[in-house]
């Protein structure tokens, strides 16, 4: 009887929205760190500065796509509530889609740049006095960024947990949930990204560090949605209610097998295999091209699958409803 | 007593309703409200088996909460609330995010597929303006809906609450709703 208002379209943009913001801030860790003032991971850093914006442009093109009259989404710029998440999260998606589009630039070498500017007509002057090397802003341009790419993944979070009407949604944990979700899948998306790169294969100290980031943000990850259901257990019955729908409800397959075992635990124990002789044992870290890919393709699925499963199971949540869910 | 604000409110003695649906017709016709959407619904309830069983009838649309979360989460100012309370959409500012139908603890708006934007219950107000009373509430042939102005310490409404019990729909969501059902 309950039509969703929010279909597959708000799913993909908010996985493409957190993927952005992953990846742009797996880069720029990468770009920050160095071992004898040598930048050791310079390949992953302009691996994700050249992927990170274009999910997350893709991602508001949906977004746009999505609305009842797409023509009128400038309207979002002309007003500024600070009630709404929607609009906050409209500005926040539009300068960090900005910031990662420069930063893209700062990564961009010298032939590259050239050529995308002989792409364009020689009488436009004022767009040639773009072609100027940024590349020394890099360190920058991701310290500008980085609050943005946190702010986006979390925004995608608050849409959905400020709303009172729905249960499932409103809690204080989601937001966390949605951030550490987006950086896990980011960092899972750059490792996926440097695997299918023949051409630059990865290098093993590469694969380690994605792989430990990985492992980080799938920890922290899984301990925000451990207290989510337990919290709600012990939260007030609209609460309790609402969780039945991956406790028994319709959801309860996608959530526990797909996303929590699937999407979560098997590319954990992985990516744990994986580190633990090299970090334990005092062995060198074998990365298995192998492993590392179905992790990350893992972690993927699984972040994809959390949304799908927030949109949709929130949407069947209210206060009033619930009860002809038994 | 001079009135000097206004805050309407609508009374429903949901006992007295009889399923007839003429409210949920008579709002279709005169707001023109698109085949397949409607601004107001009438819940039924059924309970125990027979003989011993009991139906429930209860119309319900927008509440006009007081803090009401669809004008909050509204991206654009396009859900907003006139001073007397009635919640409204601004039509031409509605960007058609649906935003506000997730947020409403109701579910008492639609999407109107042929405009792009989200509408729902206007509390007749181009029918209260003038003076007179919503369409439902006009049309009701048991007298279920009783409408007026919780300020007027002369209207019906403002007897009716003050001497019988009634109750609001989920309180507990912070709307704070003004659809007011006697008990």
């Amino acid at each position: 009887m309950h039509e969703f208002n929010w279909g597959l379209l708000i799913v993909v943009y908010l996985f493409l929205g957190g993927l952005s913001a992953g990846l742009f801030f797996a880069a720029g860790l990468a770009n920050y760190l160095t071992v004898d003032d040598k930048p050791v991971y310079a390949k992953v850093a302009r691996m994700g500065a050249l992927l990170a914006p274009w999910p997350v442009a893709i991602g508001s093109g949906l977004l746009i796509l999505d609305l009842g009259n797409w023509y009128r989404f400038y309207k979002l710029f002309l007003h500024f509530r600070w009630q709404s998440p929607m609009s906050i999260g409209s500005y926040l998606l539009t300068i960090f889609t900005l910031i990662a589009f420069v930063y893209l630039f700062a990564w961009l070498k010298e032939d590259e740049r050239k050529w995308i500017f002989s792409k364009v007509p020689a009488t436009w002057k004022q767009v040639h006095r773009l072609n100027v090397d940024i590349s020394s802003w890099r360190e920058k341009i991701a310290m500008v960024g980085f609050p943005f790419s946190i702010g986006v993944g979390i925004y995608t979070g608050v849409l959905l947990g400020a709303v009172s009407a729905r249960p499932f949604w409103n809690t204080n944990l989601v937001a966390q949930m949605f951030l550490f979700s987006a950086l896990s899948s980011g960092s899972a998306a750059l490792l996926l990204a440097m695997l299918l790169d023949r051409k630059n294969p990865i290098e093993k100290h590469e694969t380690k560090f994605l792989v430990t980031l990985d492992v980080v943000f799938i920890s922290l990850e899984l301990f925000i949605i451990l207290p989510y259901i337990i919290h709600g257990q012990l939260s007030s019955q609209a609460v309790k209610d609402a969780l039945t729908l991956i406790l028994g409800g319709p959801y309860t397959v996608v959530f526990w097998v797909f996303f929590l075992f699937l999407g979560l635990l098997v590319p954990l124990a992985i990516e744990v295999y994986e580190l633990f002789p090299s970090i334990f044992k005092g062995h060198e870290f074998h990365g298995s091209r192998r492993m590392a890919l179905t992790a990350a393709g893992l972690v993927l699925f699984g972040g994809f699958l959390l949304r799908y499963i927030f949109v949709y199971a929130g949407q069947v949540s209210s206060f009033h409803r619930m009860g002809l869910l038994r | 007593m001079a009135i000097k604000k206004k805050r309407y409110a609508l009374v429903i003695d949901s006992r007295k309703c009889i399923n007839c649906k003429a409210c949920v017709v008579a709002c279709k016709a005169e707001n023109k409200v698109p085949v397949g959407n409607f601004r107001n619904r009438i819940n039924e309830e059924r309970k125990g088996e027979y003989p011993k069983l009991s139906i429930n009838f209860e119309p319900e649309q927008c509440h006009h909460c007081a803090d009401p979360s669809c004008v909050r989460v509204c991206p654009t100012g396009a859900s907003w609330q006139r001073k007397d309370g009635i919640v409204l959409v601004n039509y031409d500012e509605c960007i058609g995010c649906r935003y506000c139908m997730v947020a409403c603890p109701y579910d008492a708006r639609y999407f109107n597929e042929e405009e792009g934007v989200v509408d729902k219950c206007t509390f007749c107000s181009h029918r209260v303006d003038k003076g007179d009373i919503p369409a439902c509430v006009e049309t009701c042939p048991s007298k279920v809906r009783v409408f007026g102005d919780l300020e007027d310490p002369t209207a019906r409404i403002h007897e009716l609450l003050s001497t019988r019990r009634y109750r609001v729909k989920e309180p507990q969501t912070g709307n704070g709703p003004q659809l007011y059902y006697l008990l």
